[in-house]
């Protein structure tokens, strides 16, 4: 839930995540994009559900991929950009 | 950015901008690297520029550490290197240090003549059953999704643990328009009341920093958050996604879930270098051993704030300000003596966040109080290795030989979140010689193997 | 004072293995371990199983690249010994043998990998010479660059995480004991007998295994023995995970390489790119320091890596992590009896992952008498002239 009080946003742009057309706010990080989505943002190699942890940079669970590029980012450290394609898992 | 950096901070936090700040306009040149975009640290994570935010961390103790963080802002003299993780430091072909640093287009090497890692701590990650079910997080890492990203990320949160840092993320919450469903302490009321009253004077004394934790019962209790004590996660329920928390007393329905058990400091790049480390608080982990000027066991190495052992954040600024000058020896910029007078305001104000701090410690502490982890429950997130795999290895190897074996700790988080539950799991299964823990090993921070191969 | 059979220093594969074979032939065995077993070389190195001749034998001239031709007895062995571990020891090793490829991408390379693969099969090693795109079929994973590569269907690689304490168990079951968390502080020659001092106990045997790696000459010394092999510190480095992309064995003729992937989906990645060896406070090498790493190396590394398998240029490195191992000094394994101290066999150098398990079981089967030729070509009796002057 984004906080409405006492907070100023800029016009949102969107991202894809998985090909779903997601909004963001100039600002915020990918993670808060996807929490906004669902907590779930992959699955682990058993294949159950995994979601973020730490958002502060240290536990490198909330990994995914930047398309078509392929470069693999901590989602709770990067910003979200306009056009920006995410792929999950 | 200089070619080369007379010094470079890691860390811009409380810490790291104390000693930067001790040491502008003496001619150095200075860097403070920081995985965040913006300076503040974990305790004042600042909202992203494009967002304005109203009043934000006003309460009386941040008065302080905002009057810092805007002056280190200000500054000319120091080069803030923000978005970009250090992953290593070795010695640098005889001089300095050689830092391998990623950012978003890439690796580069930052050398400097002295380093000082002021990397602060993360939540002690404590394992239960359900713990790895999306919407389970580390209560710092609910409080950055708060006071920074501005967003509370669930409808119905529970914080539970030990340490009372959980009622102010709660109140936070509260105050931001979230709902929290309960806040739980494993330990007793009385218990936490007694420890109080046994710190009475040295509390009194510091009562300013208590007044943050009253103002946050008082909100929690006008809006009808129960904060119960005594009362432990069991275990967290949930199909894809948390859906409730099972505790010693009730199911309580929630979206979201904080673990709250204290602080650990963080001690990849210190242990990485080779510095000396003791013991970490009650909670667990690695301090990094310094002298009474933050130097390590590593010439040139220095560490300051929570790297050194988790203290709050006023005192990591002491620290900051004692590291900082004590560089400033070091570089031969001003003598021994008038540092030490330069610095003992400090010292003495430090002595009592340390006081407070101990305090703190010891009502927070959370041995005794771990949930119980059942065979299935997940020791390692990253590899998912459960408890019953672990367990037949407790046999007075070390915890690499449990690491090699089981592969817990052979994650992407270099075995942060489960070195501290391994550790104890090795000390109750009755081993009684010392272990150093997993080696650490590059990179701090997981890093695209293209960037490695090209570094800028 | 205890007495055991054969007496092993050292609980890396070799140790271990060769306490097996000892153990369940009957012979009463006790290993003693400084640390943890498994977590010298043994826990460390790439798990890679080559049977191919190794670049480093090609890079230093004809007559080295001869020389160790003359082990490809023993490669055919350790094939046959790789096929039945798993088997034997009743255990999942994660053992993999889908075929290696030597990559190569110049033209110059190509004419090593022909002349290489020429003297493989004199020996009787089936490597056969693929073209780049034949390569590619095989392996999708490599780059368009790869002009050619040796392909040998015996290579692969196994989990070097579990091989060794596998042994250790079978061992143990075998009535083999094991001592871990127990360095060995004295050695010596009394008559006919060797004694081992390790924490509070002494242990006598008529016969000594020393297979302590790296640490082999410190242990020698002890005993009054030179035994001419250095330590050497390399760096391994693995990926995060990914799906299913590298089914083989992949190493490169001109560059150094090894690259795999595990069972649990990471790439190792490997192939004795050096890393800095610690010293002791005297400045001598100490093999138990963890090395520094070198940064050139890394990205050396992961170079070569990218330029053979593109693919990998994306995924994170999670670790890279310092092994130390031991090599001889002409680079070919010392594997047997000592000549000047009879009942003493030591068994260290060379890539003892791939070998290590044959060398056992042929230093097992030599101590009961059986005929064992393939160890002529490593046996330790062609430095005995460093121990014609230690008295
Ligand atoms: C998530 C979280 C929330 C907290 N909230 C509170 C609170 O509300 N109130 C309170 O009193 N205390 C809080 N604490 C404790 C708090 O961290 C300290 O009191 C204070 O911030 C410590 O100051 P410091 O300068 O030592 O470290 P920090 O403020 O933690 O600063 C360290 C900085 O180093 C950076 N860093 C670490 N490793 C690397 C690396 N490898 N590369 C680049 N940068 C790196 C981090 O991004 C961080 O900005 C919190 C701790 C955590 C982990
Ligand atoms: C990074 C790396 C990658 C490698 N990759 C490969 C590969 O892909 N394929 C391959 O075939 N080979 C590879 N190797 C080589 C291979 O790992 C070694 O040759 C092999 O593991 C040697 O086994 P070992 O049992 O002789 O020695 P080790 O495994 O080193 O065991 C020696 C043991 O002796 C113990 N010891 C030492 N001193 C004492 C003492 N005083 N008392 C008691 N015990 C003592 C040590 O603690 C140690 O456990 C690699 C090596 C490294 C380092
Ligand atoms: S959530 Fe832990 S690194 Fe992003």
């Amino acid at each position: 839930m984004r906080i409405e009080r006492r907070v100023e946003r800029q016009a949102p742009f969107s991202i894809i995540v998985e090909g779903e057309t997601l909004p963001a706010y100039p600002g915020e990080t990918i993670a808060a994009v996807l929490i906004e989505r669902s907590p779930t943002i992959g699955r682990t190699a058993s294949g159950a559900a995994r979601g973020m942890f730490c958002n502060m940079g240290t536990c490198s669970l909330c990994m995914v991929t930047l398309l078509p590029e392929g470069r693999r980012v901590r989602a709770c450290l990067t910003p979200a950009e306009p056009g920006l394609e995410i792929g999950l898992g | 950015m200089a070619e080369r950096y007379d010094l470079v901070i890691v860390g811009g936090g409380p810490a790291g901008q104390a000693a930067a700040l001790a040491l502008e306009g003496n001619g150095l040149a200075i860097g403070v690297i920081d995985e965040q975009l913006r300076p503040g640290g974990q305790i004042l994570r600042q909202p992203p520029r494009e967002f304005s935010v109203a009043s934000w961390m006003t309460g009386k103790v941040y008065a302080p550490l905002l009057k810092q963080l805007r002056q280190f802002e200000a500054a000319t003299g120091i080069d803030w290197l923000g978005g970009r993780s250090v992953l290593g430091l070795a010695p640098d072909a005889g001089h300095g240090f050689a830092l391998t640093v990623s950012g978003r287009d890439g690796v580069e090497t930052i050398r400097a003549s002295r380093v000082l890692l002021a990397t602060g701590c993360q939540d002690l990650a404590v394992p239960l059953p359900g713990w790895t079910l999306p919407g389970v997080y580390t209560a710092g890492g609910i409080q950055a999704f708060v006071k920074s990203q501005q967003i509370v990320p669930g409808n119905r949160i529970v914080m539970a643990g030990t340490h009372p840092l959980q009622l102010l993320i709660a109140a936070q919450i509260v105050a931001s328009g979230g709902t929290v469903a309960a806040v739980l302490f494993a330990q007793k009321r009385r218990t936490m009341m007694r420890q109080l009253a046994g710190h009475a004077l040295k509390a009194a004394r510091e009562a300013s920093a208590l007044l943050p934790a009253g103002a946050a019962m008082a909100l929690l209790q006008r809006h009808r958050v129960p904060v119960r004590y005594g009362e432990s996660p069991v275990a967290i329920l949930g199909k894809d996604r948390v859906e409730s928390l099972r505790s010693t007393e009730r199911e309580i329905a929630c979206d979201a879930i904080g673990l709250c058990y204290g602080f650990v400091p963080q001690s990849a790049l210190p242990r990485m270098a080779g510095a000396d480390m003791i013991a970490g608080s009650r909670a667990g982990g690695w301090s990094t051993e310094c002298d009474a000027w933050f130097r390590t066991s590593v010439a040139g190495l220095y560490a300051a704030g929570e790297t050194t052992g988790v203290a709050g954040a006023a005192a990591a600024r002491t620290a900051g300000t004692i590291a900082g000058t004590g560089i400033a020896i070091d570089f031969g910029l001003v003598s021994e003596e008038e540092a030490t007078s330069r610095v003992s305001h400090a010292r003495s104000e430090r002595a009592r966040h340390l006081e407070f701090a101990d305090l703190l410690d010891t009502i927070a502490d959370p041995s005794g109080h771990f949930p119980r982890i059942e065979a299935e429950t997940i020791v390692c997130r990253c590899e998912d290795v459960p408890s019953a795999t672990i367990t037949p290895l407790l046999d007075g190897r070390s915890a690499n030989a449990v690491k090699l074996a089981s592969r817990c700790g052979m994650g992407l988080c270099q075995g942060r979140n489960c070195e501290p539950t391994l550790l104890r799991l090795l000390a109750g299964s009755g081993r009684t010689d010392e272990d150093n823990g997993f080696t650490a090993r590059f990179p701090a921070r997981p890093v695209m193997l293209g960037d490695l191969a090209a570094p800028k | 004072m205890q007495n055991a059979d054969v007496l092993i220093v050292g609980g890396g594969l070799v140790g271990c293995a060769t306490a097996w074979h000892l153990a369940r032939g009957g012979a009463q065995v006790v290993l003693v371990e400084a640390g943890d077993i498994g977590m010298g070389a043994s826990g460390q190195n790439a798990g890679s199983l080559h049977f191919q001749l190794e670049r480093r034998f090609l890079e230093n001239g004809e007559a080295l690249a001869e020389q160790a031709a003359q082990t490809a007895a023993l490669n055919r062995l350790a094939i046959d010994d790789w096929r039945r571990l798993e088997t034997e020891l009743g255990a999942d090793l994660h053992v993999v043998m889908d075929g290696g490829l030597m990559v190569a991408e110049t033209a110059e390379q190509v004419a090593i990998l022909e002349r290489k693969v020429a003297r493989e099969n004199a020996q009787g090693i089936n490597t056969r010479l693929l073209d780049g795109d034949e390569a590619r079929t095989l392996a999708p994973c490599l780059s368009p660059g790869i002009l050619a590569a040796g392909f040998l269907a015996d290579e692969g690689h196994a989990d070097a995480r579990s091989v060794t304490r596998a042994f250790a168990q079978a061992a143990a079951a075998s009535g083999a004991s094991l001592h871990s968390r127990s360095p060995v502080t004295s050695a010596s020659r009394i008559e006919r007998h060797f004694e081992i001092g390790f924490r509070e106990s002494t242990v006598r045997a008529e016969r000594l295994v020393l297979a302590c790696g790296a640490w082999t000459p410190i242990l020698c010394a002890k005993l009054n023995l030179h035994m001419p092999l250095y330590p050497v510190a390399l760096q391994m480095n693995a990926t995060e995970r990914t799906g299913p992309r590298i089914g083989h064995l992949i190493q490169h003729v001109g560059r150094r390489l090894s690259m795999k992937q595990t069972d649990a989906g990471n790439i190792l990645i490997g192939g004795g790119w050096p890393a800095r060896l610690a010293s002791d406070p005297r400045g001598a090498f100490d093999p138990a320091g963890k090395p520094v790493l070198i940064p050139a190396s890394l990205a050396g590394n992961l170079r070569a890596a990218i330029d053979t398998a593109p693919f990998v240029e994306t995924l994170n490195l999670i670790r890279t992590w310092t092994g130390v191992t031991a090599i001889s000094a002409d680079q070919l394994p010392i594997v047997g009896e000592v000549p000047s101290m009879p009942g003493c066999w030591v068994a260290g150098g060379g890539s003892a992952f791939t070998l290590g398990p044959t060398f056992a079981r042929l230093m097992a089967q030599a101590m009961v008498g059986t005929p064992t030729p393939e160890l002529d070509i490593v046996s330790p009796a062609r430095f005995e002239h460093l121990n014609s002057f230690m008295g």
